[in-house]
């Protein structure tokens, strides 16, 4: 029950929560939020948990048959698509684990310490981040079509052009840049927001004793920053797990560049819809899972504390 | 440390100053490129292009792009759609988070930290795995209700998907900012005898303002970014918000490109035009539980 | 008009294929009761599964011709045909248009087994002296009754533009088997041109070449079998295939996978490419661009491989509309499909001056220009018809199986052995209907 300030003898003057009206203000407050939440969030990702051990095609509930393991024996091993596609995951994590991510996490240490511009580059970095996907599919087709920007600048024409988005070797990697140009800026402005609570003596200290400013933020800024790491490090592995509108929006449901997200989509949407959609969003679910009670388990300690 | 060789020091870091200066304002002008060049696509028009080549020096400049595109891509409905998704949300979402993070830092209950966590948890999971049982739910419930249309295919249930999604991420920052307002407002809010709800609307609401213009910057861009959502919950193209008809324009226009761009321009000016007005606001306002000192 | 005399059959998965015939006269009744019975205006809805411009002016001008006709009002939705595609199933279990543009084959008869279709037999009964029996054929689902009525077909055949070929000293009729063609992407090449211009980007577009080369060196009879699934990916006659679509790989562009169908007419447009094998739907975007372009677009069949079958199958899918179970308006969505079956509603939309062969067989050919004359002709010489294969098969084996396999097979044609294997067993790990 509520806490109070220590042995106030007139505590009968004061309100009680067992008053009625704060009873249900108290109760409305966390009960209609939870509500809607469990009711469109939890409760879904249930069924859909449930439905991806059924056949179903999505559209006569009397149609849903028992399917056991069968759809996760079908993505595992007869479907090649889905290695395909943890791999192309595998490789956005990757990526922006190992570049996008800690430029991000340089550029706003940068930014922070307020060079000449630091308020321009601060928007430029980040407006990628403001824009809607859509949008920034169209940006970057006109920049890679057998018609766009790059090839007119290589002077070739639609029939010779470098094929961004058809060279399976390539597409990845184009992928990967069009996602950063937007991550980058993210992390970037995260990061920043974070870097603005921390106490400046502490680096004025770091001067003074010589450091240099890598040496600084190595060992005096990056420890201090924890909680930031974490929720940086959790954002990247779900950025990259959940990954779908950017490459929807570009190859639309054909196996252009197959990532989880996108098989999900493609077996779940459609005329050719099936539970298999349902399992395959379980096991991103599941892949998703490490990093959600990382980031839970930090929040959880702090909160203790 | 002798004078000396701080000095040395200083000055070495002067010149990696500078080199990292000039790297980050180049890379910054190449950032924005891709905007850049597609704002100069949108004021040529598309014959030029085809006839002279995308190089070309230009010949006309100007908005009659953007006047064709606001005519022939029926821009005006698709913005006023966004507007009735992306307002309601928005204040939905903050109203939840905010009324949810003052019971839970405010009132200590024992599910207090799992309902946080609940909330978290909900926020990171990928849209793709309730999909489909939200959409059947939404015409079950329709259907219950007598109208089919009340929640799928209608602007009411996208809001409400987005604001069940959205809630998590307003409720965290929210009860961390709490966290730095003294106990003793509140203590002091009891002591005179206020309700819970007065607790709420006249004491912590005013003090929540910072968090809740960045939360509320945040929220707008995100859910008027929104693509999923709006595709998989509506049928009738017309009632969709602009990033999702967009793939339709893109579809239609594949070949003028240089109308799509300046479509796709006008579909970012919102979100431009709100980042740029609130920069401030949205960076301070943002405490994501960083140590202090 | 002509005696279009030729079997359609559907494959149908794993049902038994069975001609389809008319099953009593007794649900006929009343089939002018609701044209009658509307005394005032209704309001009802029509989906178009196209955002382009000249379908779209096209179907607007049915649209308005049938509220003339009617004085209903009709609403015109219009949404991106992928879009659309994509969302199909859940459009028709919430809230569809009464009357929407859609495809036949499997693909319509799959959503009328779930019963999200409705039964027009009725309508059939009365505009149904207007089609060939193998239109009603394609129009029937699964358990007998009709669900479709056809619009307009297109085939699937070679088109170039006869300029180029005469520069080239070829006469079109000239190239009726493999030699002959291979002859002609010769000369293409020798001219520094793309010879046989091919997009996959949109995973469907080579499914048309697949489907021709198969149909050309193993019969149609083995190509339907194949879809059903009762010959198999790894048979020795499936392979064969893809020896010969490998011999035209070094005269297609370099950019397959990053081109979608219109990127491929692109190049025929500006004579960057000799010939394309795509239907002849095209022809409108030909004459938007001009009228020279359009008359200078010509269409042949496929050319022959295996003289046992010469050139006898096409595909021809045909396009078409049907009523949605869940529209709110199912009686006016019923009333608008009677009218655009029906020669009124062909002619409203051969009005609108967007070439269009219709499968009405009241349309009067005399009126087609010499392309749409052409592309009767090559109709006319194919004895089966098939419906391409993402309607001929199961849609969740077509989309995303074979379209990935076959761009798998772009990206390296030398893998075709572990592709086979990869489609067949992936057709067989398919969970039951």
């Amino acid at each position: 029950m509520s806490v109070t300030t220590a042995g106030e003898p007139r505590s009968r003057r004061r309100r009680r929560l067992s008053s009625r009206g704060d009873r249900a203000t108290l109760g409305l407050f966390v009960g209609l939020p939870t509500f809607f939440h469990v009711l469109l969030v939890w409760l879904p990702a249930l069924a859909t948990i449930l439905l991806s051990f059924t056949f179903w095609t999505g559209i006569n509930f009397s149609d849903i048959t028992w399917a056991g393991v069968d759809n996760y024996d079908n993505i595992f091993f007869s479907t090649p698509a889905f290695y395909d596609a943890l791999r192309n995951n595998a490789i956005w994590l990757g990526w922006f684990f190992l570049i996008a991510t800690p430029l991000g996490v340089l550029l706003a240490y940068q930014i922070d310490r307020e060079i000449r511009g630091h308020r321009f580059y601060q928007s430029a970095y980040y407006i990628p981040v403001v824009l809607s996907l859509a949008v920034t599919g169209i940006i970057w087709n006109f920049m890679l079509r057998p018609d766009g920007f790059v090839n007119g600048l290589l002077g070739r024409d639609i029939d010779n052009a470098v094929s961004f988005f058809g060279n399976y070797d390539i597409n990845i990697y184009v992928i990967m840049v069009m996602a950063s140009w937007r991550h980058i800026g993210y992390i970037m402005l995260l990061y920043l927001a974070g870097l603005k609570a921390v106490d400046p003596a502490l680096r004025e200290a770091a001067a003074i004793d010589g450091a240099t400013e890598w040496e600084t933020f190595r060992k005096v800024v990056l420890p201090t920053m924890r909680p930031v790491n974490i929720i940086i490090v959790v954002i990247t592995m779900i950025e990259s797990l959940r990954a779908f509108d950017m490459v929807y929006v570009i190859y639309g449901t054909s196996a252009g560049l197959p990532i989880l997200g996108i098989l999900v989509f493609q077996n779940i949407a459609g005329e050719g819809a099936s539970m298999k959609g349902a399992a395959y969003a379980v096991i991103l679910f599941v892949l998703s899972i490490g990093p959600i009670i990382a980031y839970l388990r930090q929040q959880f300690r702090q909160d203790v504390s | 440390m002798t004078a000396t060789i701080a000095r040395r020091y200083r000055g070495r870091q002067r010149v990696k100053d500078r080199f990292i200066s000039i790297f980050i304002c180049v890379f910054a002008l190449v950032w924005i490129f891709p905007i850049v060049w597609t704002l100069w696509s949108s004021l040529r028009p598309y014959k030029e292009i085809r006839a002279n080549g995308v190089f070309s020096a230009p010949e006309s400049i100007g908005f009659g792009n953007y006047s064709t595109a606001i005519e022939r891509m029926d821009l005006p409905t698709y913005l006023w759609n966004s507007l009735i998704i992306t307002a309601p949300a928005v204040f939905l979402t903050l109203l939840f988070g905010s009324v949810t993070a003052f019971v839970v830092s405010r009132y200590s209950f024992r599910w207090n930290v799992s309902m946080l966590l609940l909330f978290t948890a909900g926020n990171l999971l990928p849209p793709q795995l309730v999909f489909i049982p939200v959409f059947k739910a939404y015409l079950t419930v329709g259907d219950w209700l007598g109208n089919r249309r009340l929640f799928y295919d209608s602007q009411w249930g996208v809001v409400l998907i987005h604001v069940a999604f959205q809630m998590g991420f307003a409720t965290f920052v929210l009860s961390s900012y709490m966290k730095t307002i003294p106990k003793e407002i509140s203590e002091a809010a009891k002591v005179d005898g206020a309700s819970v709800f007065r607790h709420y609307w006249n004491v912590m609401l005013p003090l929540l303002r910072p968090p809740l213009a960045s939360l509320a910057v945040l929220m707008t861009t995100w859910i008027y970014n929104d693509f999923f959502w709006a595709l998989v919950l509506m049928s009738n193209d017309s009632k969709r918000p602009i990033t999702s008809a967009l793939g339709r324009l893109q579809g239609e226009f594949v070949t003028d490109y240089n109308l799509l761009a300046a479509g796709a321009m006008i579909a970012a000016l919102p979100t431009l035009l709100v980042f740029f007005i609130l920069r401030r606001q949205f960076i301070s306002g943002l405490t994501l539980g960083a140590t202090k000192g | 008009m002509g005696d279009m005399d030729r079997s359609v059959l559907t494959s149908q998965g794993f049902r038994p294929n069975r001609r389809q015939f008319l099953i009593g006269a007794a649900g006929v009744l009343g089939a002018g009761a609701f044209m009658s019975s509307c005394g005032g205006s209704s309001s009802l809805s029509f989906g178009a599964r196209t955002v382009d411009e000249s379908p779209t002016t096209q179907l607007k001008g049915l649209i308005s011709a049938y509220e003339a006709a009617s004085g209903n009002t009709v609403v015109y939705n219009a949404t991106e045909s992928n879009a659309f595609q994509n969302n199909l199933s859940q459009y028709l279990q919430g809230t569809p248009d009464d009357c929407f543009q859609w495809m036949a084959g499997f693909r319509m008869q799959f959503f009328a087994e779930q019963g999200l279709l409705t039964d027009i037999s009725d309508v059939w009964d009365e505009i149904g002296d207007q089609y060939n029996d193998s239109y009603k054929i394609a129009s029937t689902g699964l358990d007998g009754k009709q669900y479709f009525v056809p619009q307009s077909w297109y085939p699937w055949g070679l088109h170039f533009r006869k300029s180029m070929l005469a520069d080239l000293g070829i006469d079109p009729d000239g190239i009726y088997d493999w030699d002959d063609f291979l002859g002609m992407l010769d000369g293409m090449k020798s001219k520094g041109l793309v010879g046989f211009a091919a997009g996959d980007k949109g995973g469907w577009e080579a499914m048309g070449t697949f489907d021709i080369l198969n149909a050309r060196i193993n019969g149609y009879q083995y190509h339907v079998d194949l879809m059903a699934g009762r010959e198999q990916w790894t048979d020795a006659r499936t392979r064969e295939v893809f020896t010969y679509w490998e011999q035209l790989v070094p005269y297609m562009n370099d950019n397959v996978l990053d081109l979608e169908w219109d990127g491929a007419m692109q190049l025929l447009l500006q004579r960057k490419a000799g010939a394309m094998l795509m239907g002849s739907w095209f022809g409108g975007n030909f004459l938007e661009q001009s009228q020279e372009d359009y008359d200078d677009l010509w269409i042949i069949p496929f050319p022959e491989i295996n003289p046992e079958h010469a050139r006898d199958t096409i595909d021809a899918p045909i396009d078409g509309f049907c009523v949605a179970a869940n529209g709110e308006n199912t009686d006016g969505g019923k009333d608008l499909i009677k009218f655009a079956g029906s020669k009124e509603g062909m002619q409203a939309m051969l009005d609108t001056g967007v070439p269009m062969t219709s499968a009405n067989k009241n349309q009067d050919t005399s009126s087609y220009d010499s392309f749409q004359k052409q592309q009767l002709a090559v109709m006319d010489e194919a004895k089966y018809i098939t419906q391409f294969l993402d309607r001929d098969t199961r849609p969740d084996f077509a989309g995303p199986v074979v379209g990935p396999a076959f761009q798998q097979w772009f990206r390296d044609p030398s893998s075709i052995d572990g592709i086979l294997e990869s489609l067949q067993e992936q057709w067989d790990a398919l969970p039951p209907l």
